[in-house]
């Protein structure tokens, strides 16, 4: 293999320094020379008279008589050759940390990147930020976005025609077309972008607008929803709404996912669990009302939730609109109510639940927010922003701010363009708008009718397929950015690793057109950076300061607070401008367009980590499915089975359809089904290829949210699902606990009797054997707040990246083999199997760390055994798999490397028999993984092999490195206790809600110590006597005692005691059992 | 098939037909002598590659990794465990046959305890397999042997699974010296008789020099009586440290104080089945062994099959009694789920049809006389036996503690295949031993006969005297 070099490019101007004249007059032969200093495995002699075949015939002779003396009998030699020039600070084997921040629609989420020898290995929030408030928060879209960074079917050369081809060719050809085009002031040129809030990227841009006036722009987002519009018309340009929950005491969501990673923010969710911490006495608890179709994760932390089809949404908002009115006698939301509400849709709902909530909004005037589902018709924002502004919500709980980028067309308009024929060159920069724009656009067709298209984009999907030209994309871990974050909040994006393919940004191709050469370090976000920042005294310190921190303080739009109003001229205007076309009962049954957990909008479809996140609510992996409710289900004369689901055909008015397998999802609305978007790829790399079914097709302009359709049947057929968790129903067994604040503020320990706890021996369980002896200076342990947990995923993507755990694939996971080391075990809990209304509740489980550790006994080579310190651990090169451990775990928290999942592929091989799993045929596959996935792991953590147990260490490499840090710190002394809080588990980091805290439980200044002190605490299976280090803390709920169902949570309790009743009818039970 | 039975199966003798001691020496040493029988061929043909095709789904099984089967991430244990009990216990009889029965002057072992005792090697190599492959990488299997040199790491003497090491390994050692001490006098036999060189030549190997003097028959008979002694406990520690792999776990429906009896019990009901399994064919195929293996051995063995199988029935009767009596609802789930869960069919079939229903038949004289009934029964025992098994493993790790991790398992065919295989090892080993070695203990034959006890003392009065029960 030839290697080339990449040289550093020569610094623009100055003097130039030459070798030969050649060199000056950079003659072809020149440079090949240059390119030849280094001949390693030059596959040929530079001149001479010895041929390759000559020199094979000398070496042969020589092999053969130097192995007559045996003198080369030994083993080749290999060199380890450092770094000529390190990095910055690298220190071999030490991490190092740099604040970036990750490119996200909805604001730039601030990081630390851990870089490992030069790679990023893992990626943490920026605790420094303002939005984080002291730890380090991300989602798992952020956890696993490394993976992307790494993917290997990511596309490596530029491409022209489908031909390979280089960077100059492509920057000949783009400095063609910018000549071209600035004859003619850009008519003809078009860009298609994704939203992307980045001050530097809109600055350019702007400059680019500047030179070429008539080019057209455009910004495409599936998913973008129609906040920005409403906003538009509510609130006047130049304005963003900014909920701010953490001002917020009463939160109505009417189909806003606002807790979810696909529709929220990490500012939200942290808002939101931050007002149910009610462990000191004089806490107030939030209330959350959620209106919704299918149960979302905000759902799951609702204290009242009403289910109504996503199209009823909008008649709800009306309802209350006008209810909200009646009580507070307010002119113009009663206006506003009734021109949105002159729609002949009517739908009912159960009594007293408006009237209830109007009544709660309105006792907390100033203190209320309501969400609007951004994917809702702009009519449905609209009457939010209305009702907002009467509970006095806008300033108080919502606050404004001002947006980066200034408004473009919309793809609709850019279609029309091209239909007439007025664009000849168009530059697709990322998205996928031949698999995802709007149905009746029929844009590939459109795409086949430009010129000229140049796509930037990762990988060879779609729309890089039929493009004219193929520009690899950098990575945001590969360019140098900038951004906003959620709270405008001006962050900095620093690459960690030269573009892998060399890789272009935005940024670099908007920098060609606006005249400047592609830039080779920060200056162009400098330039940004200059002109946010204002005059500084000392550019470079505070420049400095900016790439430390990652954020620049002070620079949000916090100012913009006032500056938003819905004036009573405006409500009364907002009838003219939307209207809420007709809703419910209009057609069949209604099919909602959801944001898809795994994939998004089917960007991370190539991502392993996510497919096999299980969704938080479904429990789906690797699949996208129509979620119904047991109702619907009956209606349609389908149901589950343990891996697999009846197949219903959609059929729209259009005469669109859709073959697509069912999901039954308790507390689904009836006479709806939910189908994410994002599956279904045609052309993806090998992990997301042959994953779902694809639901664009339904999806047009004019319905991008929800349609109504013609026809449903079931089709006789099943389609395979992935579930990891098979039986929904808790069997009374109390995991989870909860009970209502009422409850709470009665009896502080509620939690500590329920199920199998009430029989306990009240001096505790008496035990026969004898501790292991805990000599350990620091004794870990976790606290886990169930009534902060969300259940999304995050831990569970950052404890993967951490951990290096494999992904094992669709089949396997069918074959219950998921290597997660945690997992959140998700419940529905119902007053009896009748309840169409039941209760979600999800809880994390990751390994206990049990004193007592029923898995150490029965290992008979001793390879999970105790450390002083408290941990169970894992010995992986002791051990030989025997899975008795894994079989005496009541958790059931180990995972056993049932293939070589690490070094053989996962997915479907040919062979002349068909097509096989990779994992089932051993050593007849390739062996070990594609090199770009062995850059992203952790070095300080094994990669285990097949046939080993493996589990939660309590991240045991942090602990070490903490402790040599410490150590080294000490010196000679004797202080080596580790401080408090120094350093935290993967799963505890990640956490958007602080809902898992590790540490040391001696040491009583540590957070944990002081989590554990609250009343709420148990542990799981306390009667086992397994002593666990992990304490859970019961969830509490805030309900509304006036509201209707209000004493639902009370009543499973007194029908078993502290348990829970039967599971919803006909969901729950896949397991293959008679139902 | 049978003769006609006039008189009371209790009147007949142990040697039928008053057979001579010089009969009995030609008609069981023809079986070795003879030209290999065109059946054996037949017979070896299919067992053969059978037992080929579970060392290839061992082949691979060990190349891939252990996903090849079925178990996931609750079920750990499935097939390959309840295998290895299920051999294990074919294997008990054996020894319960040699040693036991020895010790209590049970006469009528003789004429069965010599392929019992083969039995139990093979069906303990079987059984051997199964912990030896369902480890995730058997290559460092050896980490269970104590050699702390490695590492400094000494095996987890906690652990029920290294006792089970020990038990096993111990059992097939002390089982292999039983049979073959009990082999040497018919060894001699064979070498005096045999005609061939090469057979000459093994058998003269193999039988130790005996010249049936008084001092060979002192000594051997010593020898035979400290191995009764040492096998007598091992019968019930193989399979009470077998129950320990699950008695000793904190699981619903393992962690139960009855298993050691309870597994103990169960092994010699499923031996005894598999040995009248065996040996019902071996007497239609050799009329001969009709006149040893009487219709009054087959109507003892139906009765411990009966005995035993009343313990089993009890152990699964106090199962559900402790389950409801403790009130524990992890413990009362279990069982309800036994019953009434999506596997219930396996207890219907398996525990409470095969193992509690079908031996009832052999309170019935008719029944225990009527060779299909007692084949039938066989049957119903050796399956209800491995259904036992697979429902205290599989049932006990499907629905555990936690439902959210509950998880149905399924067998592949590799499991499948792996388990055929070695009913194929264990057959084409049997029809080995039939063929190359005596399959009755001649020697324990003739000391049996009423020439051996010319003043009628012991069990056999005469010829025609009945035992004395």
């Amino acid at each position: 293999m030839k290697r080339v070099f990449e040289h550093p490019p020569e610094p623009q101007g100055g003097k130039k320094y030459w070798r030969s004249l050649d060199e000056l007059a950079g003659t072809p032969d020149f440079a090949a020379s240059l390119e030849r200093e280094f001949p390693q495995g030059a596959a040929e002699f530079n001149g001479g008279d010895v041929s390759r075949r000559h020199f094979m015939k000398i070496m042969g002779a020589s092999t053969a008589l130097a192995g007559i003396g045996l003198a080369g009998c030994r083993r080749p030699e290999m060199h380890l050759v450092p770094f000529t020039r390190s990095a910055e600070w690298v220190i071999p084997g030490k991490f190092l940390f740099y604040t970036t921040s990750r490119p996200a629609a909805r604001g730039y989420v601030p990081l630390i990147v851990s870089t490992y020898e030069g790679r990023p290995t893992k990626i943490e929030g920026n605790q420094f930020h303002p939005i984080n408030g002291g730890h380090g928060r991300t989602d798992h879209f952020t956890q696993a976005s490394i993976l992307n960074l790494y993917d290997p079917d990511r596309y490596r050369c530029f491409k022209n025609a489908s031909v390979d081809t280089d960077e100059a060719a492509f920057i000949a050809a783009l400095d063609k077309i910018i000549v071209d085009y600035s004859a003619n002031q850009g008519e003809g040129l078009a860009f298609l972008m994704e939203e992307d809030p980045s001050p530097t990227r809109e600055r350019l841009r702007a400059a680019v607008m500047a030179k070429l006036p008539l080019a057209q722009w455009c910004v495409y987002e599936p998913l973008g929803g129609n906040t920005a519009d409403a906003e538009l018309t509510a609130f006047g340009s130049g304005i963003r709404a900014r909920p701010l929950l953490d001002k917020a005491d009463i939160v109505l969501s009417l189909d806003s996912d606002f807790l979810s990673p696909t529709e929220g923010t990490i500012e939200q969710t942290r808002g939101f669990t931050d007002k149910r911490r009610v462990d000191e006495p004089g806490h107030k608890m939030n209330r959350l009302y959620v209106v919704e179709n299918r149960y979302t994760i905000t759902g799951g932390m609702a204290d009242h939730r009403l289910r109504i089809p996503a199209s009823e949404v909008g008649v709800f908002a009306v309802q209350l609109a006008a209810e909200l009115a009646s009580q507070t006698n307010d002119a113009t939301l009663a206006g506003v109510a009734q021109s949105l509400g002159k729609t002949k849709a009517t739908a009912s709902f159960p009594e007293g639940w408006i009237a209830e909530l109007a009544k709660d909004l309105l006792a907390n005037r100033g203190r209320a927010l309501v969400m609007v589902g951004s994917q809702q018709p702009v009519a449905v924002h609209l009457l939010g922003a209305a009702i907002n502004s009467a509970l006095g919500a806008l300033g108080n709980t919502m606050a404004g701010i001002l947006p980066v980028s200034a408004p473009t067309a919309k793809i609709g308009a850019l279609a029309d363009s091209i239909k007439q024929k007025k664009v000849s060159t168009l530059f697709i920069l990322g998205g996928n708008p031949v698999y995802d724009a709007p149905a009746e656009l029929n844009w590939a067709s459109l795409q086949e009718s430009i010129p000229t298209v140049i796509r930037s984009g990762h990988l060879l999907d779609e729309t890089s397929n039929s493009a004219n030209w193929f520009v690899p994309r950098a990575h945001y871990l590969e360019y140098w950015g900038d951004g906003r974050s959620s709270d405008g909040t001006y962050v900095a994006v620093q690459p960690m690793i030269l573009p892998l393919y060399g890789g272009w940004s935005d940024i670099d191709i908007f920098a060609r057109f606006a005249g400047l050469p592609k830039p080779a370090g920060p200056e162009l976000v400098q330039e940004t950076f200059r002109q946010i920042a204002g005059p500084v005294p000392d550019f470079a310190a505070a420049w400095n300061r900016f790439l430390h921190d990652g954020y620049l303080a002070g620079s949000d739009s916090s100012t913009q607070r006032s500056l938003f109003f819905l004036s009573a001229a405006t409500g009364s205007a907002i009838g003219e401008k939307a209207s809420l076309n007709a809703v419910s009962g209009a057609g069949n049954y209604e099919v909602v367009f959801t944001p898809d957990f795994h994939t998004f909008d089917g960007r991370y479809n190539n991502n392993g980590w996510l497919q096999e996140a299980p969704d938080p609510v479904t429990r789906l992996t690797w699949d996208n499915a129509a979620l119904i409710s047991p109702v619907t289900a009956r209606e349609l004369g389908v149901q589950n089975y343990e891996a697999a689901g009846d197949t219903i055909e959609i059929t729209l008015e259009s005469g669109a359809k859709l073959e697509v397998p069912i999901l039954i999802a308790p507390g689904h609305a009836d006479r709806s089904i939910s189908i994410s978007l994002g599956y279904g790829r045609t052309d993806t790399g090998r992990v997301g290829t042959g994953a779902g079914y694809n639901v664009y097709p339904l999806r047009t302009t004019l319905a991008p949210y929800y349609v109504f359709t013609q026809q449903v049947k079931f089709t006789g057929g099943r389609g395979v699902q992935a579930i990891t968790q098979q039986h929904f129903n808790m069997e009374g067994r109390a995991q989870i606990r909860e009970g209502t604040l009422a409850q709470f503020a009665e009896d502080r320990t509620f939690a500590k009797t329920m199920g199998m706890d009430e029989e306990l021996p009240k001096a505790g369980n008496p035990t026969i054997y004898t501790h292991p002896p805990f000599t350990g200076m620091e004794q870990w342990g976790m606290a886990v707040d169930t009534n902060t947990c969300t259940g999304c995923q995050a831990c569970v993507i950052a404890c993967q990246a951490e951990n290096n755990s494999p992904i094992v694939g669709k089949e396997q996971v069918i074959n219950g083999r998921e290597m997660h080391w945690m997992r959140i075990d998700r419940y529905f809990a119902s007053y009896d199997d009748t309840d169409p209304d039941p209760e979600m509740l999800v809880e994390p489980v990751l390994c206990q760390q049990c004193e007592n550790a029923p898995c150490e006994t029965v290992c008979p080579v001793n390879a999970t055994v105790h450390t002083p310190d408290g941990l169970n651990s894992m010995a992986y090169n002791r051990c030989i798999g025997t899975r008795y451990c894994a079989n005496n775990c009541p958790y059931k928290v180990r995972r056993f490397n049932f293939f070589d999942y690490t070094q053989r592929p996962i997915y479907p091989v040919k062979t002349p028999f068909g097509e096989i799993g990779g994992l089932h045929l051993g050593p007849l596959t390739t062996k070990g993984s594609p090199d770009p996935i062995k850059m992203q792991r952790n070095p300080n953590v094994t990669v285990r092999m097949r046939g080993v147990m493996e589990k939660c260490t309590f991240c045991v490499q942090r602990i070490e490195e903490a402790r040599i840090a410490t150590k080294v710190r000490a010196g000679a002394s004797d202080n080596i206790k580790i401080p408090v809080d120094a350093f935290q588990t993967a799963c505890q980091q990640a956490c958007p809600n602080e809902a898992i805290t590790f540490g040391d439980i001696t040491e009583p200044e540590a957070k944990v110590s002081k989590l554990r002190a609250s009343p709420r605490g148990f542990r799981l299976l306390e009667y086992l006597n397994t002593s666990p280090r992990i304490l859970y803390l019961a969830r509490l709920r805030n309900p509304n005692p006036r509201m209707p169902g209000a004493d639902k949570l009370t009543s499973f309790q007194k029908k078993e005691k502290g348990g829970f009743a039967a599971e919803p009818s006909g969901a729950g039970d896949f397991s293959g059992g008679p139902r | 098939m049978d003769a006609p039975l006039d008189a009371s199966v209790q009147k007949i003798p142990l040697v039928a037909n008053q057979r001579s001691m010089e009969w009995v020496t030609e008609k069981v040493s023809n079986i070795v002598e003879t030209r290999t029988p065109f059946w054996w061929w037949i017979a070896f043909c299919i067992t053969s590659p059978i037992a080929c095709m579970g060392l290839c789904c061992i082949a691979y099984q060990i190349s891939t990794g252990v996903g090849v089967w079925g178990e996931n991430h609750p079920v750990g244990w499935a097939w390959d465990i309840t295998n290895f009990v299920f051999w294990i216990g074919i294997g008990h009889a054996g020894t319960l046959i040699s040693a036991i029965l020895f010790l209590t002057r049970q006469k009528w072992r003789t004429a069965i305890n010599r392929a019992s005792e083969a039995m139990t090697l093979f069906a303990v190599i079987c059984a051997a397999i199964f912990p030896g492959i369902h480890v995730g990488r058997v290559w460092m299997a050896w980490f269970l042997a104590p050699v702390p040199w490695y590492e400094g790491v000494w095996p987890n003497f906690r652990s029920p699974l290294l006792w089970d090491v020990f038990a096993v390994s111990t059992y097939f050692t002390v089982s292999v010296l039983f049979w073959y001490t009990g082999l040497v006098p018919d060894l001699a036999t064979l070498r005096d008789r045999t005609t061939s060189r090469v057979k000459k030549f093994f058998f003269t190997v193999f039988a130790l020099g005996w010249r049936g003097s008084n001092r060979n028959w002192r000594h051997y008979e010593m020898a035979y009586l400290i191995l009764a002694g040492i096998s007598t406990p091992l019968v019930l520690s193989v399979h009470s440290v077998v129950s320990f792999d699950f008695a000793a776990s904190v699981l619903p429906t393992w962690h139960t104080t009855i298993f050691p009896p309870y597994f103990v019990a169960g092994a010699i009901f499923g031996g005894f089945a598999m040995v009248l399994t065996l040996l019902i064919p071996a007497r239609l195929i050799y009329p001969q062994l009709k006149d040893l293996i009487t219709p009054k051995h087959i109507d003892r063995m139906a009765k411990i099959i009966l005995l035993t199988g009343c313990f089993v029935t009890f152990a699964y009767a106090m199962e559900f009694f402790i389950a409801w009596y403790v009130g524990n609802p992890y413990e009362k789930f279990a069982f309800y789920n036994r019953i009434w869960g999506p596997n219930g069919w396996y207890w219907w079939v398996g525990m409470l049809f095969c193992n509690a229903v079908s031996p009832q038949l052999f309170w019935f004289s008719g029944c225990r006389r009527n060779l299909f009934v007692v084949y039938f029964v066989c049957l119903c025992v050796d399956a209800g036996m491995w259904y036992e098994r697979f429902i205290i493993i599989v049932g006990g790790l499907y629905r555990d503690f936690l439902p959210s991790s509950w998880h149905m398992y399924h067998a592949s065919w590799v499991e499948v295949g792996t388990f055929v295989g070695t009913f194929g090892i264990f057959l084409s080993l049997f029809l080995l031993f039939m063929r190359f070695l005596p399959m009755i203990a001649m020697s324990e034959i003739k000391i049996v006969l009423p020439e051996s006890d010319p003043h009628h003392h012991g069990e056999e009065h005469g010829v025609n005297s009945g035992a004395s029960e």
